[in-house]
């Protein structure tokens, strides 16, 4: 079944800057679909517009449809869109870092039905048991790792069919983004389909069932991640390390040595 | 992640390791605060028997100014919005339980209803005008937003000197009928009363009127802080963006803040009429009275001197600001005495003064205000 489904999406903002056209693809429910792409290829672009938040960054929807459970949701209110069971993780992790973790929790449960809450906050100490012991901790004197688990959570309060994660791995140190690999795979496990944009493609292709490739807003590759792990072409642009590229990469060393070189010289007329 | 770890060893077998330890603080901290209140409220009851008429009425103006103050801390504070606007909707609830306690006659709109009625109207009233300022207040922030508000008192200043038949004449204002329930009038002496042998007259039960809305306006707002309208006060503050994945309407949530801290204005506005035993008279300048821009910065210093967000904050803010220019000519005798003295400082000057301090202090070392240094106080006796 796809639980979520993009078809020929385009967006623009302002009047002129075309950030993402003709992007289309499916994410079936209970799956982990990884969107990779390098810097300004139009992830976060994409996940702000199926979240429904493009306006507050002055873009909107001109082309295209976005279906969640069958639901059209792409002119929908944010705060409409998350009640229909659509969670996010924002990029940077952005904890409300003020407020303590408990209270970073219940402001991620101010959507969910009452009945509901108490059985999303057990679910989520019990997948992050440290959060229980900081409680009442401000979410900002968090280590960088622990602010992720705690921005997770606060998503996972909102008891989501589909949650959207923006570059859960930014910033962090390798022990922890295996950590993060490790949750996404429990979060799934536990029936929750999963988004996961990432420029770490080595973890999100170990984690995701499905990629799809994005390059300057338009989809540039789709397919089984175990595929695209092993296609040549990702592990040139974002895996590195290839017998090839390292010759290649030898090369390039070896210019800008010269280059450097070159520049010594011209250096050494000045200071002679 | 094992760097923090190591950073706060006690915090583990702390919170986890003594659970009978912490059920029995929790009971004892359950307790506390009630008899707190149970303490707090027998003194409101008794204040007026061993403290003098004048002295209430400061306490009076005070406790005013503290509610409207506590609407303002509550927006600023909470839900990060800002507002140069709340003497307006002193004026709004002024005017609007004028008009709707007040009989009418040739030359006022009156509706006579009951006073407990008119009160109820006013606060929905102001709420509502609040709430339509919503489009405004949601677009704007900041600096913006608060000379947006700003324009709200000069159009009430305006308004009220258009539409005398409503506001009262500004040279002469006009009269509503002080707080009563059946069977009990707050603002006369009817029915007689004795309390430990002390006559309980106007101004005494003008207080208990008073410290009564005030503790209500109080619990209703530490209420709302501390449930889910707070919850989504702060994260509005702290991140729109976020709130807004967080299922938050973010628009909503700045309305709804609008709207409570102007029903609050619209409150205190009505506590002004009665401390004016029923006057209700607009400014004769908008610069210097009642509902001028003068009062609705003072309503800004007492939010910013008690701590902004803080509810006990803004009472005791308004201790100082609405409280000291009274309060000084009672300590120092007169007016009269102050005035002849030929200096400059005159209570108002003094308060002014005061405050301007203060506010310099409270951003230089303690941004959290009153409330922060009670907080620091406290958690010394605690130690």
């Amino acid at each position: 079944m796809i639980l979520l489904s993009i078809s020929d999406l385009a967006v623009r903002y302002g009047r002129s800057v075309k950030a993402m056209h003709g992007v289309s693809f499916d994410v079936p429910d209970q799956s982990v679909v990884a969107v990779l792409g390098s810097n300004g290829a139009g992830k976060s672009t994409l996940l702000r517009a199926i979240s429904g938040t493009l306006s507050l960054h002055g873009g909107e929807i001109t082309n295209g449809t976005i279906e969640l459970d069958g639901t059209r949701i792409d002119r929908m209110d944010p705060a409409a869109i998350v009640r229909r069971g659509l969670g996010q993780v924002p990029e940077n992790r952005q904890v409300f870092s003020r407020m303590s973790v408990e209270e970073n929790l219940r402001a991620g449960g101010l959507a969910t039905p009452p009945s509901r809450r108490a059985a999303a906050r057990a679910a989520v100490l019990d997948m992050f048991p440290k959060l229980a012991d900081r409680a009442s901790q401000p979410a900002g004197l968090l280590s960088g790792g622990e602010q992720q688990m705690l921005a997770i959570g606060r998503a996972m309060m909102g008891e989501p069919k589909v949650l959207l994660l923006d570059e859960p791995s930014l910033g962090l140190a390798p022990l922890i983004i295996e950590q993060i690999g490790r949750t996404v795979t429990e979060i799934n496990e536990r029936g929750t389909t999963v988004v996961l944009v990432e420029q770490n493609a080595m973890m999100a292709l170990t984690v995701a069932h499905t990629a799809v490739v994005l390059e300057v807003g338009e989809l540039k590759l789709r397919g089984d991640a175990d595929e695209l792990k092993a296609s040549e072409d990702i592990q040139r642009l974002y895996l590195g390390g290839h017998a090839e590229s390292e010759e290649h990469a030898d090369a390039e060393q070896g210019e800008a040595a010269e280059r450097l070189e070159r520049r010594r010289k011209s250096l050494k007329v000045w200071s002679a | 992640m094992s760097d923090t770890e190591i950073a706060n060893p006690p915090a583990t077998p702390e919170t986890t390791g003594t659970t009978p330890v912490t059920a029995r603080r929790s009971t004892a901290a359950r307790v506390a605060p009630l008899i707190g209140w149970a303490v707090l409220l027998l003194v409101l009851f008794l204040t007026p028997v061993y403290v003098p008429g004048e002295w209430l009425s400061v306490l009076c103006w005070i406790m005013a100014g503290g509610v409207a103050a506590m609407g303002l801390t509550m927006l600023i504070g909470q839900a990060g919005q800002f507002s140069l606007g709340q003497a307006f909707f002193l004026l709004l609830g002024g005017v609007t339980y004028t008009v709707l306690a007040a009989d009418g006659d040739a030359e006022y709109i009156g509706f006579g209803l009951p006073p407990l009625v008119a009160l109820i109207g006013t606060i929905i009233i102001s709420g509502l005008a609040g709430a339509a300022f919503a489009p405004i207040s949601g677009r704007l922030r900041g600096i913006y937003l608060g000379v947006a508000s700003l324009s709200l008192v000069f159009l009430g200043y305006y308004l009220s000197h258009e539409l005398p038949m409503l506001a009262g004449s500004a040279s002469s204002g006009r009269y509503a009928p002080t707080f009563s329930v059946p069977g009990f009038d707050f603002g006369e002496t009817n029915p007689q009363l004795l309390l430990l042998n002390v006559p309980m007259g106007a101004a005494e039960r003008q207080f208990w009127l008073f410290a009564g809305l005030t503790v209500i306006a109080y619990l209703v707002g530490q209420g709302a802080m501390k449930g889910r309208v707070g919850r989504g006060w702060r994260a509005v503050r702290d991140n729109e963006a976020v709130a807004t994945v967080m299922g938050v309407s973010v628009p909503g949530e700045k309305a709804k803040a609008f709207a409570i801290s102007s029903a609050y204005g619209g409150l205190a506005g009505v506590m002004v009429v009665w401390w004016y035993s029923g006057l209700m008279k607009p400014d004769e300048a908008v610069e210097l009275g009642t509902y001028s821009t003068y009062t609705t910065i003072a309503l800004l210093a007492m939010c910013v001197i008690g701590g902004l967000g803080s509810l006990g904050g803004a009472i005791a803010g308004s201790a100082l600001v609405f409280g000291l220019p009274l309060a000084l000519p009672l300590l120092t005798g007169s007016n009269q005495t102050v005035d002849a003295s030929g200096t400059a400082f005159t209570p108002i000057v003094i308060t002014n003064l005061v405050f301007g301090i203060l506010i310099v202090l409270i951003v230089l070392f303690e941004p959290r205000g009153l409330a922060g240094l009670g907080t620091r106080l406290r958690n010394l006796i605690r130690r």
